[in-house]
Protein backbone atom coordinates (compact mmCIF):
# COMPACT_ATOMS: atom_id res chain seq x y z
CA UNK A 1 0.00 0.00 0.00
CA UNK A 2 1.42 3.29 -1.08
CA UNK A 3 1.74 6.27 1.19
CA UNK A 4 -1.31 8.54 1.43
CA UNK A 5 -1.66 11.47 -0.94
CA UNK A 6 -1.69 14.97 0.42
CA UNK A 7 -4.75 16.75 -0.88
CA UNK A 8 -5.95 20.23 -0.21
CA UNK A 9 -9.19 21.58 -1.62
CA UNK A 10 -10.38 25.10 -1.02
CA UNK A 11 -13.53 26.76 -2.39
CA UNK A 12 -13.59 30.44 -3.23
CA UNK A 13 -16.15 32.38 -5.27
CA UNK A 14 -17.77 29.23 -6.57
CA UNK A 15 -14.50 27.71 -7.79
CA UNK A 16 -12.73 24.93 -5.95
CA UNK A 17 -8.97 24.64 -6.23
CA UNK A 18 -7.58 21.20 -5.55
CA UNK A 19 -3.89 20.53 -4.98
CA UNK A 20 -2.57 17.02 -4.73
CA UNK A 21 0.86 15.67 -3.89
CA UNK A 22 1.04 11.98 -4.71
CA UNK A 23 3.61 9.64 -3.29
CA UNK A 24 4.79 7.33 -6.05
CA UNK A 25 8.17 6.21 -7.44
CA UNK A 26 7.04 6.78 -11.06
CA UNK A 27 9.74 4.46 -12.37
CA UNK A 28 9.98 4.76 -16.17
CA UNK A 29 11.35 1.32 -16.94
CA UNK A 30 14.32 2.88 -18.73
CA UNK A 31 16.69 3.21 -15.80
CA UNK A 32 19.26 0.67 -14.81
CA UNK A 33 20.39 -0.10 -11.32
CA UNK A 34 23.99 -0.31 -10.13
CA UNK A 35 24.39 -3.84 -11.47
CA UNK A 36 23.14 -2.85 -14.91
CA UNK A 37 19.77 -4.53 -14.69
CA UNK A 38 16.71 -2.62 -15.87
CA UNK A 39 14.52 -1.28 -13.09
CA UNK A 40 11.01 -2.42 -13.98
CA UNK A 41 8.52 0.27 -14.94
CA UNK A 42 6.19 1.35 -12.18
CA UNK A 43 4.11 4.43 -12.80
CA UNK A 44 0.61 5.82 -12.41
CA UNK A 45 -1.54 5.26 -15.48
CA UNK A 46 -4.89 6.64 -14.52
CA UNK A 47 -6.08 9.31 -12.18
CA UNK A 48 -9.60 10.31 -11.30
CA UNK A 49 -10.80 13.18 -9.16
CA UNK A 50 -14.38 13.28 -7.91
CA UNK A 51 -16.45 15.99 -6.32
CA UNK A 52 -18.82 14.07 -4.08
CA UNK A 53 -19.61 11.29 -6.60
CA UNK A 54 -19.26 13.28 -9.80
CA UNK A 55 -16.05 12.90 -11.78
CA UNK A 56 -14.48 16.35 -12.30
CA UNK A 57 -11.10 15.30 -13.63
CA UNK A 58 -9.91 12.19 -15.34
CA UNK A 59 -6.32 11.90 -16.50
CA UNK A 60 -3.94 9.43 -18.05
CA UNK A 61 -0.44 9.52 -16.65
CA UNK A 62 2.66 8.03 -18.18
CA UNK A 63 6.32 7.38 -17.48
CA UNK A 64 7.25 11.00 -18.24
CA UNK A 65 5.60 12.26 -15.07
CA UNK A 66 8.00 12.93 -12.22
CA UNK A 67 8.47 11.07 -8.99
CA UNK A 68 5.96 12.14 -6.33
CA UNK A 69 3.78 14.04 -8.81
CA UNK A 70 2.18 17.33 -7.88
CA UNK A 71 -1.16 18.12 -9.49
CA UNK A 72 -3.30 21.22 -9.15
CA UNK A 73 -6.61 21.90 -10.86
CA UNK A 74 -9.80 23.93 -10.43
CA UNK A 75 -13.40 23.08 -11.03
CA UNK A 76 -16.57 25.11 -10.87
CA UNK A 77 -18.84 24.41 -7.96
CA UNK A 78 -18.06 22.84 -4.64
CA UNK A 79 -18.89 24.16 -1.23
CA UNK A 80 -17.31 23.92 2.14
CA UNK A 81 -17.72 20.48 3.61
CA UNK A 82 -18.12 18.73 0.25
CA UNK A 83 -16.02 15.67 -0.39
CA UNK A 84 -13.19 15.60 -2.91
CA UNK A 85 -11.76 12.21 -3.73
CA UNK A 86 -8.62 11.64 -5.76
CA UNK A 87 -7.63 8.15 -6.82
CA UNK A 88 -4.97 6.64 -9.05
CA UNK A 89 -4.15 3.26 -10.51
CA UNK A 90 -0.67 2.28 -11.63
CA UNK A 91 0.64 -0.17 -14.20
CA UNK A 92 1.12 -2.85 -11.59
CA UNK A 93 -2.54 -2.69 -10.72
CA UNK A 94 -1.97 -0.98 -7.39
CA UNK A 95 -4.32 1.82 -6.54
CA UNK A 96 -4.92 4.38 -3.89
CA UNK A 97 -7.72 6.83 -3.20
CA UNK A 98 -7.79 9.61 -0.65
CA UNK A 99 -10.57 11.89 0.40
CA UNK A 100 -10.67 15.37 1.88
CA UNK A 101 -13.33 17.90 2.74
CA UNK A 102 -13.33 21.21 0.92
CA UNK A 103 -12.29 24.01 3.21
CA UNK B 1 40.71 51.70 1.80
CA UNK B 2 40.55 55.18 3.18
CA UNK B 3 41.77 56.07 6.57
CA UNK B 4 38.21 56.92 7.52
CA UNK B 5 36.90 53.40 6.91
CA UNK B 6 39.87 51.93 8.75
CA UNK B 7 38.95 53.99 11.75
CA UNK B 8 35.37 52.81 11.44
CA UNK B 9 36.51 49.20 11.22
CA UNK B 10 38.65 49.59 14.28
CA UNK B 11 35.77 51.13 16.18
CA UNK B 12 33.36 48.45 15.04
CA UNK B 13 35.81 45.73 16.02
CA UNK B 14 36.46 47.28 19.38
CA UNK B 15 32.73 47.71 19.87
CA UNK B 16 31.99 44.13 18.93
CA UNK B 17 34.65 42.77 21.22
CA UNK B 18 33.64 45.01 24.05
CA UNK B 19 30.01 44.01 23.68
CA UNK B 20 30.98 40.42 24.34
CA UNK B 21 33.46 41.07 27.12
CA UNK B 22 32.03 44.02 29.03
CA UNK B 23 30.35 47.11 27.59
CA UNK B 24 31.74 49.29 30.38
CA UNK B 25 35.30 48.74 29.11
CA UNK B 26 34.44 50.29 25.77
CA UNK B 27 33.00 53.33 27.45
CA UNK B 28 36.13 53.77 29.53
CA UNK B 29 38.47 53.37 26.60
CA UNK B 30 36.49 55.42 24.11
CA UNK B 31 35.24 58.33 26.09
CA UNK B 32 32.23 59.93 24.48
CA UNK B 33 31.74 57.12 21.96
CA UNK B 34 28.52 55.18 22.30
CA UNK B 35 26.75 53.97 25.39
CA UNK B 36 25.90 50.64 26.94
CA UNK B 37 22.95 48.89 25.28
CA UNK B 38 19.85 48.95 27.40
CA UNK B 39 18.24 45.72 28.55
CA UNK B 40 15.35 46.32 26.14
CA UNK B 41 17.71 46.78 23.22
CA UNK B 42 19.57 43.58 24.02
CA UNK B 43 16.28 41.76 24.36
CA UNK B 44 15.13 42.94 20.94
CA UNK B 45 18.24 41.46 19.34
CA UNK B 46 18.47 38.36 21.48
CA UNK B 47 16.07 36.15 19.56
CA UNK B 48 18.15 33.05 18.90
CA UNK B 49 16.77 29.66 19.81
CA UNK B 50 19.43 27.12 20.65
CA UNK B 51 19.44 23.33 20.36
CA UNK B 52 18.87 23.07 24.12
CA UNK B 53 15.85 25.39 23.59
CA UNK B 54 17.43 28.32 25.38
CA UNK B 55 15.67 31.39 24.08
CA UNK B 56 12.57 29.52 22.94
CA UNK B 57 9.51 31.72 23.42
CA UNK B 58 6.42 30.27 25.08
CA UNK B 59 3.62 29.42 22.73
CA UNK B 60 1.73 26.74 20.87
CA UNK B 61 0.40 26.03 17.42
CA UNK B 62 -1.41 23.21 15.67
CA UNK B 63 -0.84 21.70 12.25
CA UNK B 64 -4.17 23.11 11.07
CA UNK B 65 -3.27 26.62 12.16
CA UNK B 66 0.03 26.07 10.40
CA UNK B 67 -1.76 25.35 7.13
CA UNK B 68 -3.46 28.75 7.31
CA UNK B 69 -0.23 30.63 8.00
CA UNK B 70 1.49 28.55 5.35
CA UNK B 71 -1.07 29.32 2.65
CA UNK B 72 -0.87 33.02 3.40
CA UNK B 73 2.88 33.51 3.83
CA UNK B 74 4.89 30.54 2.67
CA UNK B 75 3.15 28.60 -0.10
CA UNK B 76 3.85 31.14 -2.83
CA UNK B 77 7.54 30.26 -2.74
CA UNK B 78 7.71 26.84 -1.10
CA UNK B 79 4.62 25.25 -2.62
CA UNK B 80 1.49 24.08 -0.87
CA UNK B 81 3.26 21.04 0.55
CA UNK B 82 6.78 22.43 0.88
CA UNK B 83 7.59 20.37 -2.18
CA UNK B 84 8.11 23.19 -4.69
CA UNK B 85 11.39 23.31 -6.54
CA UNK B 86 10.59 26.52 -8.37
CA UNK B 87 11.96 29.26 -6.16
CA UNK B 88 13.92 27.32 -3.58
CA UNK B 89 14.87 23.69 -3.24
CA UNK B 90 12.16 21.62 -1.60
CA UNK B 91 11.79 21.82 2.16
CA UNK B 92 10.16 18.45 2.60
CA UNK B 93 10.80 15.04 1.12
CA UNK B 94 13.38 12.31 1.18
CA UNK B 95 12.77 11.28 4.76
CA UNK B 96 11.20 7.97 5.70
CA UNK B 97 9.60 6.44 8.76
CA UNK B 98 12.80 4.46 9.19
CA UNK B 99 14.86 7.64 9.29
CA UNK B 100 12.69 8.94 12.13
CA UNK B 101 13.51 5.77 14.08
CA UNK B 102 17.24 5.77 13.44
CA UNK B 103 17.91 9.50 13.38
CA UNK B 104 19.97 9.09 10.22
CA UNK B 105 18.58 10.05 6.81
CA UNK B 106 19.38 7.15 4.54
CA UNK B 107 18.77 9.09 1.32
CA UNK B 108 21.73 11.34 2.19
CA UNK B 109 23.97 8.29 1.90
CA UNK B 110 22.30 6.37 -0.93
CA UNK B 111 21.37 9.44 -2.97
CA UNK B 112 17.97 7.94 -3.65
CA UNK B 113 16.30 11.33 -3.39
CA UNK B 114 17.29 13.82 -6.09
CA UNK B 115 17.85 16.71 -3.70
CA UNK B 116 18.84 17.43 -0.15
CA UNK B 117 15.73 18.91 1.36
CA UNK B 118 15.71 20.96 4.53
CA UNK B 119 14.00 18.23 6.51
CA UNK B 120 16.62 15.74 5.33
CA UNK B 121 19.47 17.90 6.57
CA UNK B 122 18.33 19.75 9.65
CA UNK B 123 19.38 17.99 12.82
CA UNK B 124 17.72 20.17 15.41
CA UNK B 125 14.11 21.34 15.46
CA UNK B 126 15.29 24.49 17.22
CA UNK B 127 17.06 25.48 14.00
CA UNK B 128 13.79 25.26 12.09
CA UNK B 129 12.10 27.41 14.68
CA UNK B 130 14.94 29.90 14.90
CA UNK B 131 15.30 30.31 11.16
CA UNK B 132 11.60 30.77 10.49
CA UNK B 133 11.25 33.18 13.37
CA UNK B 134 14.25 35.27 12.36
CA UNK B 135 14.16 35.18 8.56
CA UNK B 136 10.73 34.20 7.29
CA UNK B 137 8.72 35.21 5.37
CA UNK B 138 11.42 36.56 3.10
CA UNK B 139 9.52 39.77 2.44
CA UNK B 140 8.73 40.45 6.09
CA UNK B 141 11.15 38.70 8.42
CA UNK B 142 10.35 38.60 12.15
CA UNK B 143 6.72 39.36 11.37
CA UNK B 144 5.36 35.99 12.59
CA UNK B 145 4.18 35.76 16.16
CA UNK B 146 5.62 32.91 18.26
CA UNK B 147 2.34 30.97 18.04
CA UNK B 148 2.42 31.27 14.26
CA UNK B 149 6.01 30.03 14.14
CA UNK B 150 5.01 27.03 16.28
CA UNK B 151 2.13 26.37 13.91
CA UNK B 152 4.29 26.57 10.77
CA UNK B 153 6.93 24.30 12.30
CA UNK B 154 4.19 21.86 13.27
CA UNK B 155 2.87 21.88 9.70
CA UNK B 156 6.34 21.29 8.22
CA UNK B 157 6.95 18.45 10.65
CA UNK B 158 3.58 16.98 9.72
CA UNK B 159 4.49 17.13 6.03
CA UNK B 160 7.62 15.16 6.85
CA UNK B 161 5.46 12.76 8.89
CA UNK B 162 7.39 13.51 12.05
CA UNK B 163 4.19 14.49 13.86
CA UNK B 164 0.57 13.46 13.22
CA UNK B 165 -2.02 15.75 11.59
CA UNK B 166 -3.76 16.58 14.87
CA UNK B 167 -0.54 17.56 16.60
CA UNK B 168 -0.12 20.73 18.61
CA UNK B 169 3.49 21.88 18.94
CA UNK B 170 4.36 23.90 22.03
CA UNK B 171 7.35 24.87 24.12
CA UNK B 172 6.38 21.97 26.39
CA UNK B 173 6.58 19.14 23.85
CA UNK B 174 9.18 20.44 21.38
CA UNK B 175 11.86 18.36 23.09
CA UNK B 176 9.86 15.20 22.33
CA UNK B 177 9.73 16.27 18.68
CA UNK B 178 13.51 16.68 18.71
CA UNK B 179 13.76 12.98 19.57
CA UNK B 180 11.92 12.22 16.31
CA UNK B 181 13.88 14.48 13.92
CA UNK B 182 14.94 12.39 10.90
CA UNK B 183 18.55 13.60 10.82
CA UNK B 184 19.03 14.18 14.55
CA UNK B 185 22.03 11.83 14.69
CA UNK B 186 23.40 12.97 11.37
CA UNK B 187 25.22 16.05 12.61
CA UNK B 188 28.81 15.90 13.72
CA UNK B 189 30.76 18.74 15.24
CA UNK B 190 33.95 16.73 15.39
CA UNK B 191 35.69 18.62 12.65
CA UNK B 192 37.77 21.72 12.15
CA UNK B 193 34.88 23.97 11.20
CA UNK B 194 33.78 24.02 14.80
CA UNK B 195 35.83 26.01 17.24
CA UNK B 196 37.01 25.09 20.67
CA UNK B 197 37.97 21.95 22.47
CA UNK B 198 37.10 18.47 21.29
CA UNK B 199 33.76 16.94 22.12
CA UNK B 200 35.49 14.54 24.50
CA UNK B 201 36.94 17.47 26.42
CA UNK B 202 33.55 19.11 26.79
CA UNK B 203 33.76 21.42 23.79
CA UNK B 204 31.96 21.23 20.49
CA UNK B 205 34.87 21.09 18.06
CA UNK B 206 37.90 18.91 17.54
CA UNK B 207 40.45 21.32 18.91
CA UNK B 208 40.84 23.15 15.64
CA UNK B 209 42.38 20.24 13.77
CA UNK B 210 41.71 20.69 10.08
CA UNK B 211 39.78 18.06 8.16
CA UNK B 212 42.26 17.95 5.34
CA UNK B 213 45.99 17.56 5.36
CA UNK B 214 47.57 19.32 2.43
CA UNK B 215 51.29 18.75 2.53
CA UNK B 216 52.97 21.20 0.21
CA UNK B 217 55.86 19.64 -1.70
CA UNK B 218 58.92 21.64 -0.72
CA UNK B 219 61.78 19.54 -2.10
CA UNK B 220 63.09 18.29 -5.44
CA UNK B 221 61.36 21.23 -7.04
CA UNK B 222 61.99 21.75 -10.76
CA UNK B 223 64.26 24.66 -11.48
CA UNK B 224 63.21 25.49 -15.02
CA UNK B 225 59.75 25.96 -16.35
CA UNK B 226 59.18 23.54 -19.17
CA UNK B 227 56.26 24.09 -21.48
CA UNK B 228 55.07 20.61 -22.35
CA UNK B 229 51.88 21.44 -24.21
CA UNK B 230 50.17 24.41 -25.76
CA UNK B 231 47.13 25.17 -27.84
CA UNK B 232 47.58 24.36 -31.53
CA UNK B 233 47.77 27.45 -33.74
CA UNK B 234 44.36 26.92 -35.28
CA UNK B 235 42.74 26.97 -31.84
CA UNK B 236 44.55 29.98 -30.45
CA UNK B 237 42.27 32.61 -31.92
CA UNK B 238 39.04 30.85 -31.04
CA UNK B 239 37.96 34.09 -29.37
CA UNK B 240 39.72 36.47 -31.74
CA UNK B 241 42.81 38.43 -30.89
CA UNK B 242 42.68 38.96 -27.13
CA UNK B 243 45.20 41.78 -27.34
CA UNK B 244 42.70 43.83 -29.33
CA UNK B 245 39.90 43.12 -26.91
CA UNK B 246 41.61 44.45 -23.81
CA UNK B 247 42.79 47.87 -22.84
CA UNK B 248 46.56 48.38 -23.19
CA UNK B 249 46.62 49.72 -19.61
CA UNK B 250 45.68 48.26 -16.28
CA UNK B 251 46.21 44.86 -14.73
CA UNK B 252 44.51 42.74 -17.35
CA UNK B 253 46.22 42.84 -20.71
CA UNK B 254 45.22 40.73 -23.63
CA UNK B 255 47.68 38.18 -24.92
CA UNK B 256 48.14 38.35 -28.65
CA UNK B 257 46.34 35.34 -30.02
CA UNK B 258 45.90 34.16 -33.56
CA UNK B 259 48.05 34.75 -36.62
CA UNK B 260 51.60 35.50 -35.42
CA UNK B 261 52.32 37.54 -38.59
CA UNK B 262 50.12 40.24 -37.08
CA UNK B 263 52.56 40.51 -34.22
CA UNK B 264 54.72 42.89 -36.24
CA UNK B 265 51.74 45.06 -37.07
CA UNK B 266 50.68 45.05 -33.46
CA UNK B 267 54.23 45.90 -32.40
CA UNK B 268 54.54 48.99 -34.66
CA UNK B 269 52.69 51.44 -32.42
CA UNK B 270 54.65 50.18 -29.47
CA UNK B 271 57.86 51.68 -30.94
CA UNK B 272 56.47 55.09 -30.07
CA UNK B 273 55.30 53.81 -26.70
CA UNK B 274 58.77 52.41 -26.01
CA UNK B 275 60.40 55.73 -26.94
CA UNK B 276 58.01 57.60 -24.67
CA UNK B 277 58.86 55.19 -21.86
CA UNK B 278 62.54 55.73 -22.56
CA UNK B 279 62.09 59.51 -22.51
CA UNK B 280 60.39 59.17 -19.15
CA UNK B 281 63.12 56.92 -17.85
CA UNK B 282 65.94 59.24 -18.95
CA UNK B 283 64.33 62.26 -17.37
CA UNK B 284 63.59 64.13 -20.63
CA UNK B 285 59.96 64.57 -19.71
CA UNK B 286 60.87 66.61 -16.64
CA UNK B 287 61.65 69.63 -18.85
CA UNK B 288 59.97 68.77 -22.19
CA UNK B 289 56.32 68.07 -22.86
CA UNK B 290 55.07 66.21 -25.90
CA UNK B 291 52.86 69.11 -27.03
CA UNK B 292 53.46 71.74 -24.37
CA UNK B 293 56.37 73.88 -23.31
CA UNK B 294 57.56 73.21 -19.76
CA UNK B 295 61.13 74.45 -19.16
CA UNK B 296 62.36 73.41 -22.55
CA UNK B 297 60.43 73.39 -25.84
CA UNK B 298 57.63 70.96 -26.62
CA UNK B 299 58.65 68.00 -28.79
CA UNK B 300 56.02 68.93 -31.32
CA UNK B 301 57.67 72.36 -31.69
CA UNK B 302 61.10 70.74 -32.10
CA UNK B 303 59.73 68.40 -34.75
CA UNK B 304 58.16 71.35 -36.59
CA UNK B 305 61.40 73.35 -36.49
CA UNK B 306 63.53 70.55 -37.93
CA UNK B 307 60.94 69.28 -40.36
CA UNK B 308 62.32 68.39 -43.79
CA UNK B 309 66.00 68.81 -42.80
CA UNK B 310 67.96 65.75 -43.80
CA UNK B 311 70.69 66.11 -41.19
CA UNK B 312 68.30 67.02 -38.37
CA UNK B 313 68.80 63.63 -36.65
CA UNK B 314 72.57 63.88 -36.32
CA UNK B 315 72.47 67.55 -35.34
CA UNK B 316 69.85 66.96 -32.66
CA UNK B 317 71.74 63.98 -31.28
CA UNK B 318 74.86 66.09 -30.93
CA UNK B 319 72.94 68.93 -29.31
CA UNK B 320 71.33 66.64 -26.76
CA UNK B 321 74.61 64.98 -25.92
CA UNK B 322 76.53 68.23 -25.46
CA UNK B 323 73.77 70.36 -24.03
CA UNK B 324 73.13 73.88 -25.21
CA UNK B 325 71.59 77.27 -24.74
CA UNK B 326 70.08 79.94 -26.94
CA UNK B 327 68.20 78.01 -29.58
CA UNK B 328 64.94 78.04 -27.58
CA UNK B 329 65.61 80.76 -25.01
CA UNK B 330 67.88 81.52 -22.08
CA UNK B 331 67.32 78.37 -20.05
CA UNK B 332 70.24 76.01 -20.74
CA UNK B 333 69.88 72.30 -21.45
CA UNK B 334 72.49 70.32 -19.53
CA UNK B 335 74.62 67.76 -21.41
CA UNK B 336 72.94 64.33 -21.50
CA UNK B 337 76.00 62.08 -21.45
CA UNK B 338 74.19 59.29 -19.65
CA UNK B 339 72.01 58.47 -22.68
CA UNK B 340 73.55 55.82 -24.91
CA UNK B 341 73.94 56.61 -28.61
CA UNK B 342 71.50 53.89 -29.56
CA UNK B 343 68.85 55.21 -27.19
CA UNK B 344 69.55 58.72 -28.30
CA UNK B 345 68.90 57.73 -31.89
CA UNK B 346 65.62 56.14 -30.89
CA UNK B 347 64.57 59.25 -28.98
CA UNK B 348 65.50 61.68 -31.71
CA UNK B 349 63.74 59.63 -34.33
CA UNK B 350 60.67 59.57 -32.11
CA UNK B 351 60.78 63.35 -31.61
CA UNK B 352 61.17 64.04 -35.32
CA UNK B 353 58.30 61.66 -36.04
CA UNK B 354 56.07 63.88 -33.95
CA UNK B 355 56.60 62.35 -30.48
CA UNK B 356 53.44 60.28 -30.57
CA UNK B 357 52.39 58.40 -27.44
CA UNK B 358 51.31 55.28 -29.36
Amino acid sequence: MANPMRIRASAKDGVTEVRVLMSHVMETGQRKDASGALIPAHFITELTAKHNDKVVLSAQFGPSVSTNPYLAFKFKGGAKGDKVTVGWTDNKGESRADEVQIS
Amino acid sequence: MSRFSKTLNALALAGAMAAVVAPAVALDRYQGVGRAATAAEVKAWDIDVRPDFTGLPKGRGTVDQGIEVWEKNCASCHGAFGESNEVFTPLVGGTTVDDIKTGHVKALITGSFPQRTTLMKVATVSTLFDYIQRAMPWTAPKSLKPDEVYAVVAYLLNLAEVVPADFELSDQNIAEVQARMPNRNGMTTDHGMWPGASAAAGGIGNGGKPDTRNLACMKDCKKDVEVVSFLPAYAQDAHGNLAEQNRPVGQTRGKHTGDPSQDAAAATPSVAAAALALANEKGCMACHGVANKIVGPAYSDVAAKYKGQADAGTRLMAKIKAGGQGAWGAVPMPPQGHVKDEELKQLVQWILDGAKAQ
